[in-house]
């Protein structure tokens, strides 16, 4: 996925001089491939990521394509201000990428954790956000990042999933959902966004379920969503990001307008994480395990 | 050219932006918007008035064509300095200045890039200047003559982007960018000294790699003369203009008094104001 990621962005600025990298001196590895192919398309902004938003801006506003990369702890959170008045108010085409989103960085602590980042820039007037799930939704997303030719927030979260699609998407549509396994209508439909996809799709092979994945959460396409309800009974939502805000509330601002339903909103919940250890172990700190997950997902067709 | 901009004769251009006449109209938009922050914009009204008169390039006087300079106003409290330019350049006419703040209208109480003539959407402190920067870059990559010039208050040097932006200009060598601080010595709730003291200005950003001059920003010929030498010396180093200016400048019971910052014209305050200006019934 992160190779899908690197490739994507040395494909673009190859074919277009004004795509540029700008980095909050982060991606060491990650930009080996842009740094060699592309060198003079790379701009390590130095660790002052508030002023690397507002360049971006700048150069925007000049007619360059900036890429903007940092962790999603500092890009978007540490410059959601940025973002909204320098970028999205005047709907300049800069791309924010946020990498390590959600528990990446499990040994690390609450600074480097990320899990307010979709609901924010949700909030932002005219700014799309990507979450993409595996290596096809990431190439295709960082595609549509830039055909959107505007303000775009592409969240990268747990890269090392495993693939969710069987091959390329051709294109990604905003909004749309992707269904990734077709299961019976009479059970919940699991609709998840980025490295919970994968999980979803584990779990709902052992109930046969209906799973869709959303790289595209905002905008949120409502015929889709009012789709998913309509091939299930009752839906659940999965993401590595605060229950407020997300994946989880995009659905339901749908549904209880459009399509009431009973949806389940499996997410972080509102809380800090306490522990330190792997990403599989904060997960389930969190109850983002597959035991829990399946626990609730019964609990709540029982009470249905 | 753009649809607000209209052509003015190049003969008239020695007429334009008369100090005076600018700090009037920026009573008239105070009044008759009954709004704040006139003493924000008295105090750099020469510095806006040299740099459009002498310095800013508008091809066409198009406040949009692509091959202009670039004022920034980071310190967007100032926005009606650059609304009186704005007028005197045709890009705005009377019925702005009448029709200030009234429901509907565009032009808000702080700088917002979608007017065009004015670059950023500032007021939130510290964001214009990193566009600024960005804007730079950009011409630099372009390998364009075009200039960028950043106005920050010195209230608004207290926001940490100001200097992130300012060790990114210097170590990129942006020889196309000038910061220009409007060194009033006022911020909202006291003078800089009381609040947060910025210390030798000069010297900080000399030390940043800067190439620095200090100069009365309320004398037009040293602040033109000032901005000239900036950009003939320092090869490859960003340019800082220190203006020691007074906050109300132009009406003498404004002047270095805070409470011009928040408070608004009655129609007493209103004509002592013009009168101060010795324009009484000159109106522009």
């Amino acid at each position: 996925m992160r190779e899908a990621f690197s490739n994507a962005l040395v494909r673009l600025a190859l074919a277009d001089p004004k795509v540029l990298l700008l980095t909050g001196d982060h991606g060491y590895a990650l930009f080996d491939e842009f740094r060699k192919r592309c060198p003079g398309q790379y701009i390590n902004a130095g660790i002052a990521e508030q002023n690397m938003v507002g360049m971006a801006a700048g150069l925007a506003r000049v007619g360059f394509r900036p890429f903007v990369y940092g962790l999603a702890a500092f890009v978007p959170i540490r410059t959601v201000e940025q973002i909204k008045l320098d970028i999205a108010h005047d709907n300049l085409p800069v791309v924010l990428l946020g990498d390590g989103a959600g528990f990446v960085y499990s040994h690390l602590g609450t600074s480097h954790q990320s899990t307010e980042d979709i609901a924010c820039t949700r909030a932002i007037p005219s700014l799309e956000v990507l979450s993409p799930a595996d290596r096809f939704e990431m190439t295709a997303s960082i595609d549509r990042a830039y055909m959107a030719n505007g303000p775009v927030y592409l969240r990268m979260g747990k890269s090392d999933r495993g693939d969710v699609h069987v091959g390329p998407i051709d294109t990604l549509l905003p909004g749309r959902l992707l269904q990734v396994r077709v299961g019976r209508n009479d059970r919940p439909g699991l609709i998840a966004t980025g490295s919970m996809v994968r999980t979803a799709v584990d779990v709902a092979a052992e109930h046969d379920l209906n799973v869709w994945s959303a790289p595209s959460l905002k905008p949120l396409s409502a015929d889709d969503v009012i789709a998913a309800v309509r091939a299930s009974t009752g839906l659940v939502t999965l993401e590595e990001h605060s229950v407020l805000g997300g994946l989880g509330a995009a659905v339901t601002e749908i549904t209880s307008e459009r399509q009431p339903t009973r949806v389940l909103r499996i997410g972080v919940p509102d809380r800090f994480s306490e522990h330190c250890g792997t990403h599989a172990y904060l997960l389930k700190e969190h109850g983002l395990d597959r035991v829990t997950i399946e626990r609730r997902i019964n609990e709540f067709e029982a009470a249905l | 050219m753009h649809p607000l901009a209209r052509p003015y004769p190049e003969s008239s251009v020695e007429r334009l932006f008369a100090p005076a006449r600018m700090r009037r109209t920026v009573l008239e938009m105070a009044y008759a918007g009954s709004t704040v922050h006139i003493a924000c914009a008295f105090s750099i009204i020469e510095l806006v008035t040299v740099l459009y008169r002498n310095h800013l390039r508008y091809p066409g006087n198009d406040p949009l064509a692509e091959g202009r300079d670039f004022l920034v106003l980071s310190k967007g409290h100032g926005v009606m300095a650059q609304y009186a330019c704005m007028l005197e350049l045709g890009w705005l006419n009377d019925s702005h200045v009448q029709g200030y703040f009234k429901d509907g209208s565009n032009l808000k109480g702080l700088s917002d890039s979608r007017i065009p003539g004015l670059e950023v959407t500032s007021g939130s402190l510290g964001h214009g200047f990193s566009v600024g920067v960005g804007i730079a870059m950009g011409l630099q990559r372009k390998g364009t003559d075009q200039k960028v010039y950043a106005i920050v208050g010195d209230g608004e040097l207290n926001e940490g982007p100001i200097w992130e932006g300012a060790l990114v200009a210097a170590h990129h060598k942006m020889d196309n960018l000038m910061l220009i601080v409007d060194k009033n010595g006022f911020q909202a709730m006291g003078t800089t000294d009381d609040v947060l003291a910025l210390g030798d200005l000069s010297a900080k950003f000399a030390s940043f790699g800067f190439e620095t001059l200090e100069v009365d920003g309320h004398d037009e010929a040293a602040v033109d003369a000032a901005i000239v030498q900036l950009w003939a010396t320092g090869a490859g180093k960003p340019k800082a203009l220190i203006a020691d200016t007074v906050k109300g400048k132009g009406v003498p019971f404004m002047e270095s008094d805070n409470r011009w910052h928040y408070t608004r014209l009655n129609a007493q305050t209103f004509a002592e104001a013009v009168d101060a200006l010795g324009l009484s019934g000159a109106s522009t």
